[in-house]
């Protein structure tokens, strides 16, 4: 047996793996980067220099970093040191519940316009756009209602604002994609900068805070925010705003999987011709998932605003970009993204905690993380990849049909 | 002399299935043999077997007489086996030459570079010598469906095959690209090379090949001679029972005009008008059929009644309201069931099962998806009694659409549209790719359909299949009807003339080139009496 069809049969085994198998390959890959990633660390040791006390010696030889404690810190750090007795709701891991909550937003935002078939790379620019409408939303609101009453408002309202301004400035490309036939990957982009370029100039114009030296907007008053509830609020996380997210995830899956409307999306994404013959009418699918996709990206802006700033900054981090790593890692799949944002806010969160505890220069923690993400992603790549090939992963009954799509193939060019 | 391909007693088990039960099969050496057996019968397992793609999990098989253990396509190859896939494995965009010599190229400079020269002067050798018309130096992406056909032969010549296995070869050309690939074969055979091809299809079995071999459910049920058999008896042997060709058309009363159709332009693609002012009415009760060569302006006719393209001018009326610019979705709403001309492109979603493509068209339907909800045990429930009526194997409403055969997606989609409930049925090239015994199924409930009162628009190439079912069947040639008639009133070769473009009573006719009126497709043969007419 040659090797291409040894290739060939893995990548059958592979497409047709079960949801556990999935899940197990997951996490052999996980430590398999691990591994590859200690030995990284390692040699990266090696070819620093460091006084001998402060070396670790392994196999008689003496490394400048240790890769137990990169990943420990990497890991364990990012959860707040859950085996060490000393675990406080309050350390890193409401970091890393932080970094987890935005990313599940954004990763919702470009699952969702993938799953029409649209790349949203816009996720970031609606988030700018969100961020400000609520931070200037919720301090003109402000003035109207205070104390516990404000915050069960407010913080609905200034979750509706970002979702509709983020929505309205979604709804953009999707208009230009649907009756301009414009590439939405151009003009997602394109908006991108003139978010960041008009806000700006607002806030370092007419709605800069006077007091302040840095662009930025008014703060919110403390009851217009995330409740830090549990968390005791050091690190800017709230479980209410964690519990959107989770809602948020729910409520997706549950409109792609379980209504007309998903169904309408689901079949515009992959095939759109059979799409338009089953009466889906093309051009309002595509405005209305940019339109969510903008909303979802502009909810992750007030949550930035409204749990992390309480003001609006400019400068937002890239984490409308991130959603993109996030929706691929979760192979589009709303409740993947869940677990690919908790895996990403680790890692993100876990990043901060290896450069305070270890010497080990952010390039390398930067490459450690990126063979985690390359890892985990690659089985799922693959199984994209082995879907398209005919007769790979196709059922045994199907085998036994015959003159239909399933022609068995591919083996006779494999020298 | 041994035979040039003997499978002795080849049982192919999957998990669950047999596709292939303790099957025989002998091919003398330059002779066509045609594998032929209704959708799912096991030709492909059992031509995978022989290429190496599959291991036979008993059973030998047996090349001039030596047994042979192939471990991979690329141990057949050596042994000088070669196939030819319904799906072309074409590099698009490089030229025939370097597709044909890919992964075998000449070399030179000790094995360094490609002999670019050498390569074309092979294939250029090679193509004369079987006399075949192929630009060694075209773009594969550039040249005709039946060239990519010739070039994947010249790949596997290339190769030095002797037995050519070529899986439903005809499937994807146009008719006399049909022609032109049987001319091929009968060269090849001439020139001592040895040839399998899959199809279903009575008519092509007989005409080009030498001996016929029919499976059935995973069994060979008989080998006859090609020319002492007739379409009935193959087709007897294929189904396991006696196959009606003929349909018992019968009459229904007719109702009140559902649909109708007033002086319509439509364009194509490219901005041309492919319809030109068409008008037609079709009362409930009635088969309206309308007949021509493939290209003359029935899809965009259809697309346009079916709201998946605008009319530029003229009117179409359905159940007394103006629809020419209504949507898709609200001309399915209104009772409109389309079964279209492309099934994998627009018929079905490929990568969703059937529990789910069994919705499509029905996603905003009140029984299936109250409120914008879907109930999909309802809808699994659907899909289970589509599977179950249209015998759709395998009988799995979770299998993937692509992971069908043809001819099962076809029956598939025809059991969703038809049980939509509808008041017009639009059903374009309905049992295109099915089987005999499929094709007999559908046409009775189409025919049941009619004494329920549905109007039908039914286009088809098959001459015989709208000549038989139709109440009244129009000639459409470059996108005007020619005429109207009464089919049981005309002849074939009335017809063939009319497709052809002749007008009724006009004694000049317009240019009518060869391609055109030529559509073989089983089971009846028009084409050799139309052919016959015009000569």
């Amino acid at each position: 047996m040659s090797a291409a069809d040894r290739a060939r049969k893995a990548l059958s085994r592979l497409v047709d793996a079960s949801a556990t198998e999935r899940i197990l390959i997951s996490t052999a890959a996980l430590v398999l980067s691990v591994l590859i990633g200690a030995v990284l660390v390692l040699v990266a040791g090696r070819m620093t220099t460091c006084t001998a006390g402060e070396a670790v010696y392994y196999f008689g030889t003496g490394f400048c970093y240790d890769p137990v404690v990169v990943f420990d810190r990497l890991f364990l750090g990012a959860l707040g040191d859950p085996l060490s007795g000393s675990w406080s709701p309050n350390g890193q891991f409401a970091v890393t519940l932080r970094e987890t909550t935005l990313l599940i937003f954004t990763g919702l935002s470009v699952a969702l316009a993938f799953r029409t078939g649209i790349f949203n790379i816009g996720t970031q620019g609606q988030m700018v756009v969100g961020a400000l409408a609520t931070a200037l939303g919720v301090l003109w609101a402000s003035s109207l209602v205070s104390g516990v009453v404000g915050t069960v408002v407010l913080i609905p309202f200034g979750l509706l604002v970002g979702g509709v301004f983020g929505g309205l400035y979604g709804a953009v490309p999707g208009l230009l994609k649907a009756y301009a036939d414009a590439n939405e990957v151009i003009t997602t982009i394109m908006l991108n900068f003139i978010a960041t370029g008009v806000a700006l100039y607002l806030v370092s114009g007419v709605f800069k805070d006077p007091e302040s030296a840095a662009n930025q907007t008014v703060p919110l008053p403390e009851f217009a925010q995330f409740p830090a509830l549990l968390f005791g609020g050091r690190q800017d996380f709230s479980l209410v705003a964690l519990a959107f997210g989770l809602l948020a995830i729910g409520g997706l899956y549950y409109v792609l999987e379980h209504t007309a409307f998903g169904y309408d999306i689901r079949t515009s994404g992959v095939q759109p011709e059979a799409a338009e013959y089953g009466g889906v009418d093309a051009k309002r699918t595509v405005v209305a998932s940019l339109t969510l996709s903008g909303a979802l990206g502009g909810i992750a802006g007030a949550m930035y605003v409204m749990m992390v700033l309480g003001t609006f900054q400019t400068g937002i981090p890239s984490y409308g970009f991130d959603g993109i790593t996030v929706s691929i890692l979760a192979g589009n799949n709303p409740l993947g993204v869940g677990v690919a944002a908790l895996l990403f806010g680790v890692l993100k969160s876990g990043t901060t905690v290896v450069q305070f505890a270890t010497d080990v220069p952010p390039q390398l923690v930067g490459v450690l993380r990126g063979l985690i993400i390359l890892f985990v992603a690659m089985p799922e790549f693959f199984r994209l990849l082995g879907r398209g090939l005919p007769g790979a992963g196709s059922k045994p009954e199907a085998v036994a049909t015959d003159g239909g799509t399933v022609t068995e193939s591919g083996g006779e060019t494999d020298e | 002399m041994a035979s040039a391909v003997h499978l002795d007693g080849i049982t192919k088990r999957f998990p669950g299935v047999v596709a292939n039960d303790n099957v025989d099969l002998e091919v003398e050496p330059g002779t066509v043999h045609a594998l032929l057996g209704e959708n799912g019968a096991g030709k492909t397992t059992l031509m995978n077997v022989l290429y190496g793609l599959y291991e036979p999990t008993s059973g030998t098989v047996r090349l001039d007489g030596e047994p042979q253990t192939f471990r991979s396509p690329r141990d057949a190859i050596d042994a000088g086996v070669g196939m030819i896939h319904q799906h072309f494995m074409l590099v698009d965009p490089m030229t025939v030459t370097e597709n044909i010599t890919l992964g075998n190229e000449p070399r030179k400079w000790g094995g360094l570079a490609v002999d670019r020269s050498a390569a074309r002067e092979a294939i250029v050798d090679l193509a004369d010598r079987y006399g075949f018309d192929v630009d060694p130096d075209a773009r594969v992406e550039d040249i005709s469906v039946g060239e990519q056909q010739r070039v994947e032969i010249l790949k596997a010549l290339y190769r030095g095959a002797d037995t050519l296995i070529l899986d439903e070869p005809t499937a994807v050309l146009t008719p006399q690209e049909v022609d032109e690939l049987f001319d091929v074969l009968e060269e090849l055979t001439a020139q001592g090379k040895t040839i399998i091809f899959i199809t279903h299809k009575l008519g092509e079995a007989m005409r080009a090949a030498d001996e016929i071999s029919v499976l059935r459910d995973g069994r060979k049920v008989g080998s006859v001679d090609a020319d002492g058999t007739t379409q009935e008896e193959l087709a007897e042997l294929m189904v396991g029972r006696e196959v009606l060709l003929d349909v018992d058309h019968g009459t229904a009363e007719t109702g009140d005009v559902v649909a109708s159709v007033s002086d319509i332009v439509v364009e194509d693609d490219r901005g041309v008008p492919a319809v030109n002012g068409v008008s037609f009415e079709i009362r409930g009760g009635e088969v309206f059929g309308i007949a021509g060569v493939d290209g003359n302006g029935q899809s965009e006719l259809v697309e346009a009644v079916t709201g998946l393209r605008t009319p530029d001018t003229g009117e179409i009326r359905f159940r007394g309201e103006d629809v020419t610019s209504a949507s898709r979705r609200d001309r399915i709403d209104a009772g409109m069931a389309y079964v279209p001309e492309d099934r994998q492109e627009r018929g079905l979603v490929m990568e969703f099962d059937l529990v789910e493509n069994g919705l499509l068209g029905s996603q905003h339907d009140p029984e299936l998806a109250a409120n914008g909800r879907i109930d999909w045990s309802k809808t699994r429930g659907h899909a289970d009694a589509i599977i179950d009526e249209y015998d759709v194997r395998p009988p799995d409403a979770d299998a993937e659409a692509h992971s069908l055969s043809g001819g099962n997606q076809q029956k598939f989609i025809v059991g969703r549209e038809f049980e939509r409930d509808p008041e017009l049925v639009v059903a374009s090239h309905p049992t295109r790719g099915v089987d005999v015994g499929s094709i007999e199924f559908i046409h009775e409930r189409l025919l049941e359909l009619r004494q329920q009162g549905v109007a039908i628009l039914l286009v088809s190439s098959k001459l015989e299949e709208v000549q038989g079912l139709s109440d009244r069947l129009a000639v459409v040639y470059e996108g005007e009807f020619i005429d109207v008639v009464d089919p049981d009133e005309t002849t074939e070769e009335e017809l063939g003339l009319l497709m052809a473009g002749e007008r009724p009573g006009d004694g000049g006719r317009p240019e009518a080139t060869e391609s055109e009126a030529t559509e073989r497709d089983e089971p009846a043969d028009l084409t050799d009496s139309a052919d016959g007419e015009r000569a």
